[in-house]
Parts: structure tokens; C-alpha cells; sequence
């Protein structure tokens, strides 16, 4: 080969482009991630992160062994929580081993670093898996490309920016490498790739619930390649290895312990297990029974089995063996049964149905090249294919159902527009139909590294079109494997052009005009319309392209950096500002009452509060125990003295409530407070009823004109004590636009600190009075 | 603990054979300035007078109470008549009362007379009375000791002056006189029982930093000092009655009015110092600013004031836990001489607490010495290579010398760690000294670690990407492929 830069064969500087550009991606990746730590700070965001930051500084500090046994009396009070039983522990587990890895070498970060980039570290570790997968699925320009894409797609981003510490984070790449591993195993049919799979797939049931979707989506991959007349030995070795492998190890974590055996969501595993015996027994009974008498044989054992089966299924079912469908899982297949069942599900916002923006917000053009994925899937269906297809509908389907499932559709939309923009890439950037290579060639590629605002492109297509064939030879393309060698060295040939367009003038013209309806144009004529219509498209999807990129930066700075433990906002003179008052609070809380303090809050802020404040809290984002919740829900709600009775038995300190009516923050309680109500209605529906805390107009109204039960419910008093005093007579609520009750009372608790912006308002429960009487009782007298 | 059991038994016979015998007291003129609380001075001038017909005295010993021992923070002794300071070493505990042995310059001779001035500097020994007063009233101390100065010495006669910054609300009245800011007790003998108090208004700023650790990272490659200081922070004022009031500190900020809530805690920092940060436990404090240079009035260098805002304010009984830090360039501190390298770094910062709702703030408010710390620590870390550490003290102690590792460290540095009770104001402009050799190669040592971890990583990516994994080789052609790859490189 004559084709050497800088001493590499043609492969190699394809192998060597290849890592680049995926490093590259990588840096994308990381860097987009990085928005909130360099507006804000390196600080753990939301509330799920805070636990897990939380449980990680513990098993840091306290061993794995404390961690396991751990029984958190801090949480859920008086009922406590046994942490290392109901949690995920793949990504404690994770940090903590980065963590001593790090110490071992004598780098000593600070665990909160290696939590906070953990995420944006493991986002780099999907773009390598999906490339992967990618290249598993069609070729290496798919790959690349779809690499590069979930690196920058919102809808993955929203879930891993840095700070953003929750099993999604190392979840996402766990679920691409095990479907990877999976398609692999498959098509090699190798025991070793199977067990792989498997523990790909114990590492991902240790870090997250979703690990119900991958063992119920290879199944259904599995029972749809055997509808389908596919199967094989080597789908045989490779089901049977990761089922049992992956399915024993996945019983080794406590959270999920016999689940496998009994809960509904694990049968379908079991029950396509069991069927895929039944298929070999059948294929190999095949091999020694004449082909009639096995056809009166098969038909015969598969209907009896389907009706044994499935009554064995309804009557486990109905006998309470087999544990029924969580509520959870209700909400995916019926929208509205949360909102009438499980209130508290329905009151989390990311559990709402999707509304369509939300796909182009989270995907932007994926969105639409998703259905061109599918068709290029179609067209040439193998086992993989399959797959493909299976898992978009599927994940399509939850996506729609709940906001936050877009993220389990992302990385198969990412892998979709791939395969779509690789076929464009195919069709459009070759150039061997050209006639007269010479001259076109030297036109037509620099013009497309023009229209490109990333010179990674072109060159990534280009590397892409070599690899077309060792991708192709080996996944059994012999569609494509014919263009053979000839297409190896038209390659190479646009590799070299693109990267040494001089020696153009110099290359041997070897394609000559061979159409003969093409005479009647004269060669200028041929080139250019042969040319044009390339030119064309590839300029428009180079715009798209870099339209997504712009897309995905600006959904990723605008709406999914923000730490939401910090606030900013904008001076009426342009400078920046920091609103910190949850801190402010969390911080007065840990450092000026007595540790053993009870704080009592909305659930909401119950894992902020154990991170930031260290105080023992009565409910947290757990949300485990509802009944516990709606007596939360209805201390808030009731008046002031039975909320204080209550509150007394339940040895609360301090009452946290969030305010935004003096800066206009709408994620306060009062108008969580309905949810609130709602919820403890569930439990205490002689005690609170929703339709008293809306006013005569049936107005849910906060200012003098509101109900009775709404002025006088703690929550109200708690929120507007004194706020009128401050913002004089004319004072306005800015979050409900309402005008402000004037006479706020209140005897039995007392303010404890309010935070600058008076978004946190913190109380004291006070002490019976020297008669044993509230101060409220003692204030009437 | 049995060596100090015995210690104290012998003490004690010690103290008893004294006691019989001659020293005595023969007048004590004890000055109390409460002029700059939280510290409190306490100036003890003894006349002693030997009247033992025939021994000779080679010591004094000074007693404390118990209660008050705890926040003492330094005794100083001078004869009077010469000036000279002499020595004192810290004894045991007799009969409530810690005792100091002062080293006399020569033996007191029976019948002779000497004069000494007895230096005590105590720290958060008033307390707020009353123990709680609303958001912007005016804040009570309350001074109270006994009337009689301890001591082992019966003494003939006695007086106690007490100094005041703000107005005396009221004072024990026996055997008392008032004159303006100052209250005279005594004179009063041996026999006088019972204790005396002051009660004053002060509206200064009082707080203790329970605990406070200062850190220096030595780093020379990049000239580079960093300096972090950590606080605990607690407010001694009186607390709050009837729990925080947001109207309140919101009408007394827009008014201008003064309330007890500390705002801003200033640092001086040197005019160098650079990339510094305000941190506490749950992360960036976004509230600090710094000023321009400033220059003091007397000697010294020239300085930038950091104002700090704690995430809330603090009223008395309040605590904040934080720490800052900054760089510095590191030659302005260290000196290389005959392959010896000096350190000479501050022994303590200076932090002044400020409840003023002014917007600007003056040098005046930064000089302001109203944080008392209790308990000290400070760190040096020294460059990795750094050997033969001596270490000198502005006060008396011990220095240790910790291993530690840091970031790519192979062989480990040393920390030198030195701890210290209540730091005395005048210390902040003292300064400890550190000397270490240090070898030109030990320099490069981290580099060389690093790239040859780096090398190795890259070896074995190499040997592993050339392995072949499968129990049977694939297909002839990837084999020569991978066989023509290797030998490519090879050459």
C-alpha cells in the first residue's frame, strides 16, 4: 500500500481517527456537563442526590460492612430506615471504590468531587458503549455518529449534568453496554459474551430499578425472534447463559432479593426461559422424528402448554404467589390511575405523561430520524434489527406514558438516527459513481468541509465508509460485502483527499463514464448533476447537524444546569445573582439547634435536610411509608392547635416551610399545600377534606377572603406570619398574585429563623406553658 | 492519673510548708480592664515582704481559681523596680486554684521587700446578663469575680480597680466608689469574703472562636503559599427572647438602626493574596467581597480587607463554622540560605467580627480585636523532600511533625502541627520560623512519578490492544494484519 500518512496503513488511520473522534465525543460530552459547576459550584443538585451523596459519604467513612447493616434512625422518625436494604447500591458502591482508588494512588479528592462528577465521567463511558452498540448494529459511521449524539442529547443530559448524583447517572451507560453485550452474545452465540451480559446486568439491578426494563426487553426480544421461526443454538447459549447467570446475581442485592421469583415484572424472564428449552427440546426432537409426525407433535405441546402456562400464571397470580403489578407499573399501562389511587405519585411532576414538545425539547431531530432508523432496521432485518425495533416501540410507548422515561428512549433514538444518518452519509458522500473522480473529487469534498462548521464530520464519514467493510464481513452483510475491495480503496483514496486535497492533480483518473445514457450530456453537464443533488443534502443535514449541536448546548445551559439547591436570577441592572436561601436555612439548622433536633417539612426537602441540615427528619423523598406522609400532610393542614398536639406526640422541634411569595419562587408549599391536603384526605378522610380549602367562588385563594379551614391551617399561618408587616398595607403575594391576609396569629409556635429572601421559614415548637397548657389555650384564657 | 496524683500529694506538701512559714501579701493593687472584651486584663501589683526570721525565698507562687483557670491565656511577671521579666512555670492544683511558680532573680531575704507587676490576660470571662434580650437591645455584661485576689499568702490589705469601655449599670455597692468608667473596690483585708460584680453596657462585639485552624501549603513549583483559615465561630452576646425576628432585622437595615445580629466578618489578607475562596461545610458562601489596598497607620505591610457575610447573621449564642483561603507567592516568605530554606509565616490571622449596618466599612472595624480563640491549630505542610525541619515558637510548646501524602505524592511530606489555648491578641503579629533542607532534585521527583505512571498506563494499553484473546487465532488475514501492525511499530 502506497497510501501511508505519517507511516500508518489506510486501517490504522481509520482505527486511529476512530479513537479520536470518539475522545473527542467524550470531551463533548464531559465539557456540556459541566455548565452548572462553573456558573454555580461543585455542589450535589436536587433531592434523590442528596441521599445518595449522603449514603456514600457513610459508606466512605464507615466501611461497607456498617453501610450494609445500616440502620438510619435519623430518617422516617420515630420509624427509622434500613438503608442498606432498601437501596440501590450501585452507585454508592461505585463512588466509593473510585474514591479509595484515587486515595490508594495518593490523589486525595474530596468525596463530594468524586459524587458531583460522576455522572458527566460515566456519560463519556455511554458515547464509547452506544458506539459500540452502533457498530454492533450496523458500522463504525453509525456508531461514531451515534456516540456523538447521545454525548450531546438533552434528554440523557437532563439526568447526568454534573451534580446531578442518581442511579440514572451510571444507569444509562449500564443499560447501552448490556444491550450491547447482549447483541454481541447473540450474534456470536458465545457463552462468554452471555455472561458478560449477565453481569453487566447484576452491576445495573445494583444501581437502579430500572434493570425492569432490560429483563423484560430481552425477553421480549427473545419470544419475538422465536415468532418469528429465528431461532438458533446460538440465541439458545446466549439467553440461557445470561438468564440464569443474570438472574442469580441479581438476587444477591437485598433491595431486589427474591423478586425474581415471584413478582409479576420478572415472569415474563422466566416464562421465555422456559419456552426456549421447550423450542430446543422441539428443534432437536426435530432432527429425529419425521417432519409430519412432529408437526401433530409441536402443535399439540404448544397449545397445552400455552393454556397450562397461562392459567398456572393467573392462578399463582390470583392465589397471591406471584406478587401482582405494583402501582407503579399500573401508572404506565392507564395515565390516570395514579392521580385517583396513588396520589403521591401523581403529585411528582416527572411522572406526568409527556406533552409532545417535550420529544423535540429532549431530542430535537432524533425525534424524526428515529422513524428512518426503524425503516433502514426493516429493510435489512436480522436478529439485531429486531432489537432495535422492539426496544423503540417499547420505549417510545413509556416515554410518552411519564416525562422522566424519555431517558430510556434516548440512547435507542441516539442508536436509530445513527443508523439513519449513516445510511445518508452512505449514499450521499460517495463519490465512485461520479464520473471523472479527478475533477469532481477535487470540487465536491473540500466544498463539504466547508458547509461544516466541525471539520469532525466529513472526516468521520469518511473513516466511516472503510469501515463499512470490516463491520460489514463481520455482522454477514454480503449485500454490501460485494462492493468488496474496490470500495476499500475509493476510501482510502477520500481519506487521502481530505487530508492532502494537493495531490488531487496528481491522482490517476481510474473511473471512466460508463453509463451509455449518458452520452447525450457533455462530461461537465454529468458531473454536475451527478454532484448537485449531493452537495444539496449533505449541506442540509451538515445545517441540521450543527443546528442539533446549537440545540442540545442551549437546552442543556438553559433548562438543565441549574443545581436547584441554588437559585439565580438577574438584577434589574443585568448582574448576576445568587439566591442561596436553602442553604442559608439548611446551614442555621446545623449549626443552631441541638443535633438530635426534629425537623419536621414537606417530604420534598427530607433528603436536603439530612445531607445539608443533619437533623432527624419525620418524612423524606422515600416516600415509603404513606400513611406517615399524610400525617405530615395533615399537621400542615389542620389548625393551630391540633397541628401543635400532633406535632408534640411527634416529638417535632422545628416546622420548615418554603415561602416564595416575596420573590415570586412558585415551587413554595402553599401551592404544593393542595397535594398535601390530598394526600392526607387519603388516610384521614374525616379530618381534612379538600373542597373546605377553597374559598366560597371555589377559589384556592390565600389573602383574607379564603376559606376558614385555609386561614387557620398551620401551613397558611406558618407561611404568612408577620409577611404582611413587612410589605405594608398594599402587600401582594407574587407567586399567587393575590393580596395578603392581614391578621396572621399565631400562639404555639415561634419563629426561628427566616431566611434572606424569606423562601425558608423555620419555627419552634414551643414548650407547654408553666400550666401544661399551649400557649395558644393560654392566650384565649 | 498516678504521676499526677503524686505530683499534686507533693504539691501539696510543698504548698503547706510554704503557707506556714513567712511570704506575705503586704499590699495588692489589682487593676481589671474591661476595656477590650472579650479579653480581659488583669494587672496584679504585689508588694512581698518576707517575714520569716530566717529563710530565704527563691520563688512566688501565683494561684487562679479553677473557674477562671480554664480561660486564661498568658501570665507575665516583671519585677518592678528592675522590669525584668522573669520565669513561670505552670504547677499543679491546690485547693481550687491552679498554681503558677514565678522564679525570683535572687532570694528574698528575711525582712526584705519586693515589688511585682503580675500580668493576666483572660479570655470570654464576662458574661452577657441578662442571658437573653430581644434583636436590637442593648446588650449587658456582667463582671464578676471574687473580692479578694487568691493567693496563698495571707495578705494585709488589698484594692480592686475595674476599667469600663461602656456605661456602669450598677456595681456591688460595699466598700465601693464610682467615677465615671471606673469602680474601686477595697481597700479590703485578708479576711474579706464574697464576691463583687459590674454590670456594664457594652454594645461590642464579642465572639469566640471555639475552635480555629490555620493551614500553609508550602508548594515550590508553583511559588505558591496557600493559606486556609477554619472557624468555628460562636457569638458570646445574649441570646435572642421571643426567637429571630425577620421584621425587625429587614426595618433595622433600612433604617440604619443598630441590632445585636453580626453582619460581616472581616479578614486582613496580604495586598497579594490571590484566588481566594469562602467555603463552609455544604459548600461556596457567594456573599464575600474585598477591598482595595489599604496601608496601616504605623509600621507594617501594606493589606486588603476580606468581608466575609456568613450565610446568616449572627446574634448572641449564634454559631458559624467556615473557612477561606488564598494564595500568596511563596518567596515573599521564604528565604534560601547555604541550601537551607526559612519559612517565616504568620503565627495567627486576624479576624474581626462587625455589626455595623453601615455599607462601608472602615480599617478601624478590621483592627477590631473582639474574637477571642480558644483552642488553635496550626499547620505547615511542607514540600515533599523537605528534611531536617526545625521549627521555632513565639509561644511555649512543643511542635509535632506529622507524614502525610497530597496530591501524586511518592515518598510523603511532613506537616508540622502546633496547637495552642487562648491566643492572645498581640500574637497576630508574631511570626513561627521553619527551616528545611531541601535538595535541587527533589523538585523534579514528582514529575518523574507522574510520567512514569503515565508511561506504564500506556505500555500496557499498548501490550494489551496486541493480545490475542481468542483460544483459537480468527482469520488468517487479521493475524498477518496484526503481525505486519507490530512490526511496523517496531521499527
Amino acid at each position: 500500500m502506497v497510501n501511508k500518512v505519517l507511516g500508518l496503513t489506510a486501517a490504522d488511520q481509520a482505527s486511529l481517527l476512530r479513537i479520536a473522534i470518539l475522545g473527542l465525543i467524550s470531551l463533548v460530552a464531559i465539557g456540556s456537563r459541566l455548565y452548572s459547576v462553573i456558573r454555580f459550584e461543585s455542589v450535589i443538585h436536587e433531592f434523590d442526590p442528596w441521599f445518595n451523596y449522603r449514603t456514600t459519604r457513610y459508606l466512605v467513612n464507615n466501611g461497607f460492612d456498617k453501610f450494609w447493616n445500616w440502620f438510619d434512625e435519623t430518617a422516617w422518625y420515630p420509624l427509622g430506615r434500613v438503608v442498606g436494604g432498601t437501596l440501590y447500591p450501585g452507585i454508592m458502591v461505585t463512588s466509593a471504590t473510585i474514591y479509595n482508588a484515587l486515595h490508594l494512588i495518593n490523589i486525595p479528592v474530596d468525596i463530594r468531587n468524586v459524587c458531583v462528577f460522576l455522572a458527566p465521567a460515566f456519560s463519556a463511558l455511554t458515547a464509547i458503549a452506544t458506539y459500540h452498540l452502533g457498530k454492533e448494529v450496523k458500522n463504525a459511521t453509525a456508531g461514531l455518529l451515534a456516540a456523538a449524539f447521545i454525548g450531546v442529547a438533552p434528554g440523557y443530559i437532563s439526568r447526568s449534568v454534573a451534580g446531578s448524583y442518581d442511579n440514572e447517572g451510571i444507569a444509562i451507560f449500564l443499560l447501552v453496554f448490556t444491550f450491547f453485550l447482549w447483541l454481541r452474545s447473540v450474534r456470536l452465540g458465545s457463552a462468554l459474551y452471555g455472561a458478560l451480559t449477565a453481569i453487566s446486568y447484576f452491576y445495573m439491578v445494583s444501581a437502579w430499578g430500572g434493570y425492569v426494563f432490560i429483563i423484560n426487553l430481552i425477553p421480549l426480544h427473545v419470544f419475538a425472534l422465536l415468532a418469528m421461526g429465528r431461532f438458533s443454538n446460538r440465541l439458545y447459549v446466549a439467553y440461557s447463559t445470561f438468564y440464569v447467570i443474570g438472574t442469580l446475581a441479581s438476587m444477591q442485592i437485598p433491595f431486589v432479593g427474591f423478586q425474581p421469583t415471584f413478582t409479576s415484572e420478572h415472569m415474563a424472564a422466566l416464562g421465555t426461559f422456559g419456552l426456549i428449552q421447550l423450542v430446543a427440546f422441539a428443534s432437536f426432537a426435530r432432527t429425529l422424528v419425521p417432519e409430519n409426525h412432529f408437526r401433530i407433535l409441536l402443535r399439540g405441546a404448544v397449545v397445552s402448554l400455552f393454556v397450562v402456562g397461562l392459567g398456572g400464571l393467573v392462578l399463582l397470580t390470583m392465589s397471591g404467589v406471584i406478587a401482582p403489578w405494583t402501582g407503579r407499573f399500573y401508572s404506565l399501562w392507564d395515565t390516570g390511575y395514579a392521580k385517583i389511587h396513588i396520589p403521591i405519585i401523581a403529585s411528582v411532576s416527572e411522572h406526568q405523561p409527556t406533552a409532545w414538545p417535550n420529544f423535540f425539547f429532549d431530542l430535537n431531530m432524533l425525534i424524526w430520524l428515529l422513524p428512518a432508523g426503524i425503516y433502514f432496521s426493516f429493510r435489512e432485518l436480522n436478529d439485531n434489527h429486531v432489537f432495535l425495533i422492539l426496544y423503540s416501540i417499547f420505549a417510545a410507548y413509556f416515554a410518552s406514558v411519564m416525562v422522566r422515561l424519555i431517558l430510556t428512549l434516548t440512547p435507542i433514538v441516539c442508536v436509530l438516527a445513527g443508523v439513519a444518518m449513516a445510511h445518508v452519509f452512505e449514499t450521499y458522500l460517495n463519490f465512485r459513481d461520479v464520473p471523472s473522480a479527478t475533477q469532481t473529487k477535487a470540487k465536491a469534498v473540500p466544498a463539504v468541509v466547508a458547509s461544516t462548521d466541525e471539520a469532525q464530520r466529513p472526516t468521520d464519514s469518511a473513516s466511516g465508509d472503510i469501515l463499512v467493510e470490516d463491520a460489514d464481513s463481520a455482522s454477514g452483510h454480503k449485500k454490501d460485502g460485494k462492493r468488496g475491495k474496490g470500495a476499500k480503496k475509493n476510501a482510502a483514496k477520500a481519506v487521502e483527499s481530505t487530508s492532502d486535497t494537493s495531490a488531487d492533480g496528481a491522482a490517476p483518473s481510474s473511473a471512466q463514464p460508463s453509463t451509455p445514457a449518458s452520452k447525450e450530456l457533455s462530461p461537465a453537464h454529468k458531473r454536475f448533476y451527478a454532484i448537485f443533488p449531493k452537495f444539496v443534502v449533505m449541506t442540509c443535514f451538515m445545517f441540521l447537524l450543527c443546528m442539533f449541536q446549537w440545540h442540545c448546548s442551549w437546552i442543556t445551559s438553559t433548562a438543565y444546569s441549574s443545581p436547584s439547591v441554588v437559585l439565580s436570577s438577574r438584577a434589574p441592572d443585568g448582574s448576576h445573582l445568587i439566591i442561596d436561601d436553602f442553604r442559608e436555612a439548611y446551614y442555621w439548622l446545623r449549626k443552631n439547634t441541638k443535633p438530635e433536633a426534629k425537623v419536621l417539612s414537606w417530604w420534598d426537602y427530607g433528603y436536603q435536610l439530612a445531607g445539608m441540615a443533619d437533623r432527624t427528619t419525620l418524612v423524606d423523598n422515600n416516600t415509603w411509608n404513606n400513611t406517615h406522609i399524610a400525617t405530615v400532610g395533615k399537621i400542615m393542614a389542620s389548625d393551630e392547635d391540633t397541628a401543635y398536639e400532633l406535632a408534640r406526640r411527634h416529638d417535632v422541634d422545628y416546622v420548615l416551610v418554603v415561602f416564595g411569595a416575596m420573590l415570586g419562587y412558585s415551587g413554595d408549599d402553599i401551592n404544593k399545600f393542595l397535594w398535601m391536603v390530598r394526600i392526607a384526605q387519603g388516610v384521614y378522610p374525616d379530618d381534612i377534606k379538600e373542597e373546605e380549602f377553597y374559598n366560597r367562588q371555589g377559589q384556592y385563594a390565600i389573602s383574607d377572603d379564603a376559606s376558614p379551614a385555609m386561614k387557620n391551617s398551620l401551613m397558611h399561618k406558618l407561611s404568612y406570619y408577620r409577611f404582611a408587616d413587612v410589605m405594608g398595607g398594599q402587600g401582594f403575594d407574587r407567586v399567587r398574585k393575590q393580596k395578603l391576609p392581614t391578621s396572621v396569629t399565631l400562639d404555639n409556635f415561634e419563629e426561628a429563623y427566616t431566611t434572606e429572601n424569606w423562601m425558608v421559614r423555620i419555627y419552634k415548637v414551643k414548650d407547654l406553658d408553666n400550666f401544661g397548657r399551649s400557649h395558644h389555650a393560654a392566650s384565649k384564657f | 492519673m498516678r504521676v499526677g496524683g503524686l505530683s499534686g500529694l507533693l504539691l501539696c506538701v510543698w504548698a503547706v510548708t510554704v503557707s506556714g512559714s513567712g511570704l506575705v501579701n503586704t499590699n495588692v493593687i489589682r487593676t481589671v480592664d474591661l476595656q477590650k472584651l472579650p479579653f480581659v486584663h488583669e494587672q496584679v501589683g504585689v508588694v512581698v515582704q518576707n517575714d520569716h526570721p530566717s529563710k530565704v525565698f527563691k520563688t512566688y507562687t501565683i494561684s487562679i481559681p479553677l473557674d477562671k483557670a480554664p480561660k486564661l491565656s498568658q501570665v507575665t511577671v516583671h519585677e518592678r523596680k528592675s522590669g525584668d521579666a522573669l520565669a513561670v512555670s505552670k504547677e499543679g492544683v491546690f485547693q481550687d486554684t491552679q498554681q503558677y511558680r514565678v522564679a525570683l532573680r535572687r532570694g528574698l531575704q528575711p525582712g526584705e521587700k519586693l515589688s511585682l507587676n503580675i500580668d493576666l490576660l483572660f479570655v470570654s470571662l464576662v458574661e452577657p446578663q441578662p442571658k437573653a434580650v430581644a434583636q436590637s437591645d442593648d446588650q449587658s455584661w456582667l463582671w464578676d469575680d471574687r473580692a479578694r485576689v487568691a493567693s496563698l499568702y495571707p495578705t494585709r490589705k488589698q484594692k480592686t480597680v475595674v476599667k469600663t469601655r461602656g456605661d456602669v449599670l450598677r456595681f456591688t455597692k460595699e466598700n465601693a466608689a464610682k467615677d465615671a468608667r471606673t469602680v474601686v473596690f477595697g481597700p479590703f483585708t485578708d479576711d474579706a469574703e464574697g464576691r463583687v460584680q459590674v454590670a456594664i453596657r457594652d454594645n461590642g462585639e464579642q465572639m469566640e472562636a471555639v475552635t480555629h485552624r490555620r493551614e500553609y501549603f508550602v508548594s515550590h513549583w508553583a511559588d505558591d503559599l496557600n493559606v486556609l483559615e477554619h472557624y468555628a465561630l460562636r457569638n458570646l452576646g445574649p441570646e435572642l427572647s421571643g426567637g429571630f425576628d425577620k421584621v425587625d432585622q429587614m426595618v433595622s437595615k433600612y433604617m440604619r438602626r443598630r441590632d445585636n445580629l453580626v453582619k460581616t466578618l472581616l479578614v486582613k489578607v496580604p495586598e497579594d493574596a490571590r484566588s481566594m475562596y469562602f467555603v463552609d461545610e455544604i459548600g461556596n458562601v457567594s456573599t464575600s467581597a474585598v477591598t482595595g489596598r489599604r496601608r496601616p497607620k504605623g509600621e507594617g505591610e501594606p493589606f486588603k480587607i476580606l468581608q466575609l457575610k456568613p450565610r446568616f447573621p449572627l446574634p448572641g449564642g449564634w454559631n458559624y463554622t467556615w473557612w477561606h483561603g488564598y494564595s500568596v507567592p511563596l518567596h515573599r516568605y521564604l528565604k534560601i540560605s547555604d541550601g537551607r530554606h526559612l519559612l517565616r509565616l504568620p503565627f495567627i490571622g486576624s479576624l474581626a467580627a462587625c455589626a455595623s449596618q453601615e455599607g462601608e466599612l472602615t480599617v478601624a472595624m478590621a483592627n477590631a480585636q473582639n474574637t477571642a480563640v480558644r483552642a488553635y491549630k496550626l499547620r505547615v505542610t511542607l514540600p515533599e523532600g523537605a528534611r531536617d525541619i526545625s521549627v521555632q515558637l513565639p509561644v511555649a510548646g512543643e511542635p509535632l511533625l506529622v507524614p502525610t501524602k497530597y496530591y501524586f505524592d511518592s515518598v510523603g511530606r511532613t506537616v508540622v502541627v502546633i496547637t495552642h489555648a487562648n491566643v492572645a491578641p498581640e500574637l497576630a503579629s508574631r511570626h513561627i520560623l521553619v527551616s528545611y533542607s531541601y535538595a535541587p532534585l527533589a523538585l523534579w521527583l514528582k514529575p518523574a512519578v507522574v510520567a512514569a505512571a503515565l508511561f506504564a498506563l500506556f505500555m500496557l494499553a499498548s501490550v494489551a490492544s496486541r493480545m490475542q484473546y481468542g483460544l483459537t487465532p480468527k482469520r488468517p488475514a487479521a493475524k498477518s494484519k496484526a503481525a505486519k501492525k507490530q512490526s511496523g511499530k517496531a521499527e
